[in-house]
């Protein structure tokens, strides 16, 4: 840590919040466990001794993903009450809201984040 | 949920199935209450091409400035440079429900 890049005196705070940032996650535990992801991050080359480094990295994927899940979970929501107002016309039971992930709300928060999935034409 | 995924993925490796477990308690946290398998499977997939992405370029980034053992700029570089933003990142951390998932068991040596 003694050298660190030269970008990052430049980017006036960000980098010295993160370095900052970097010593809180001594002590901390991602979801993710870190073996999991060095593996991953191992397969590709990235081959790092400082486990706080990749608890940082295990923290902005998840991150990453429950940003997208967020805007899935939007989608969801909208969807399902456009779906209740009409439907409760026919019963007025009060139902419980059971929100299930489907590829219909998965793709257009994808979307969003550049990403283009498609439905396989089969899927086993 | 998690034995749901134990069936649905029992015969994948075993780091997928943690990072399947992963992808589900991130959706549990964010509100949903269950999956279909094909989402999930998709959200896997993007969770394991992220971490090698991640790796590949702070690798690039690291070796480009001459060194060895990657430092945190390449890191952030490497997230930025895929347009992954870090603002709310420490109170996502601190977020009070979180789970954490047992790391994998190591396997005895075998002996001989």
């Amino acid at each position: 840590m003694g050298s660190p890049s030269v970008g990052m005196e430049e980017d006036n705070g960000a980098g010295h919040a993160l370095s900052d940032f970097l010593l809180q996650l001594e002590n901390y535990n991602p979801s993710i466990p870190d073996s999991v992801v060095a593996y991953y991050l191992n397969a590709s080359g990235f081959e790092s001794q400082d486990p706080r480094l990749i608890r940082l990295i295990a923290l902005a994927s998840q991150k990453f993903l429950s940003d997208i899940a967020n805007d899935a979970l939007q989608h969801c929501k909208m969807r399902t009450s456009s779906q209740m107002t009409q439907s409760s016309k026919n019963q007025k039971g009060p139902k419980e809201k059971k929100y299930v992930m489907t590829m219909e709300d998965l793709v257009p928060a994808l979307q969003e984040y550049g990403i283009t999935a498609k439905k396989p034409h089969y899927f086993v | 949920m998690s034995e749901n995924v134990e069936k649905v993925d029992s015969s994948g490796d075993a780091r997928r199935r943690i990072l399947n477990i992963a992808v589900s308690t991130v959706l549990l946290e964010s509100g949903f209450e269950a999956a279909d398998k094909m989402s999930l499977e998709t959200l896997t997939e993007i969770l394991q091409c992220f971490l090698t992405e991640v790796g590949n370029s702070a690798r690039g980034y690291c070796e480009l400035s001459g060194r060895v053992e990657p430092v945190l700029g390449d890191i952030v570089m490497a997230l930025i440079n895929m347009g992954i933003s870090l603002q709310n990142i420490e109170q996502y951390a601190a977020r009070p429900n979180r789970h954490v998932i047992q790391p994998p068991q190591q396997a005895p040596p075998p002996r001989t």
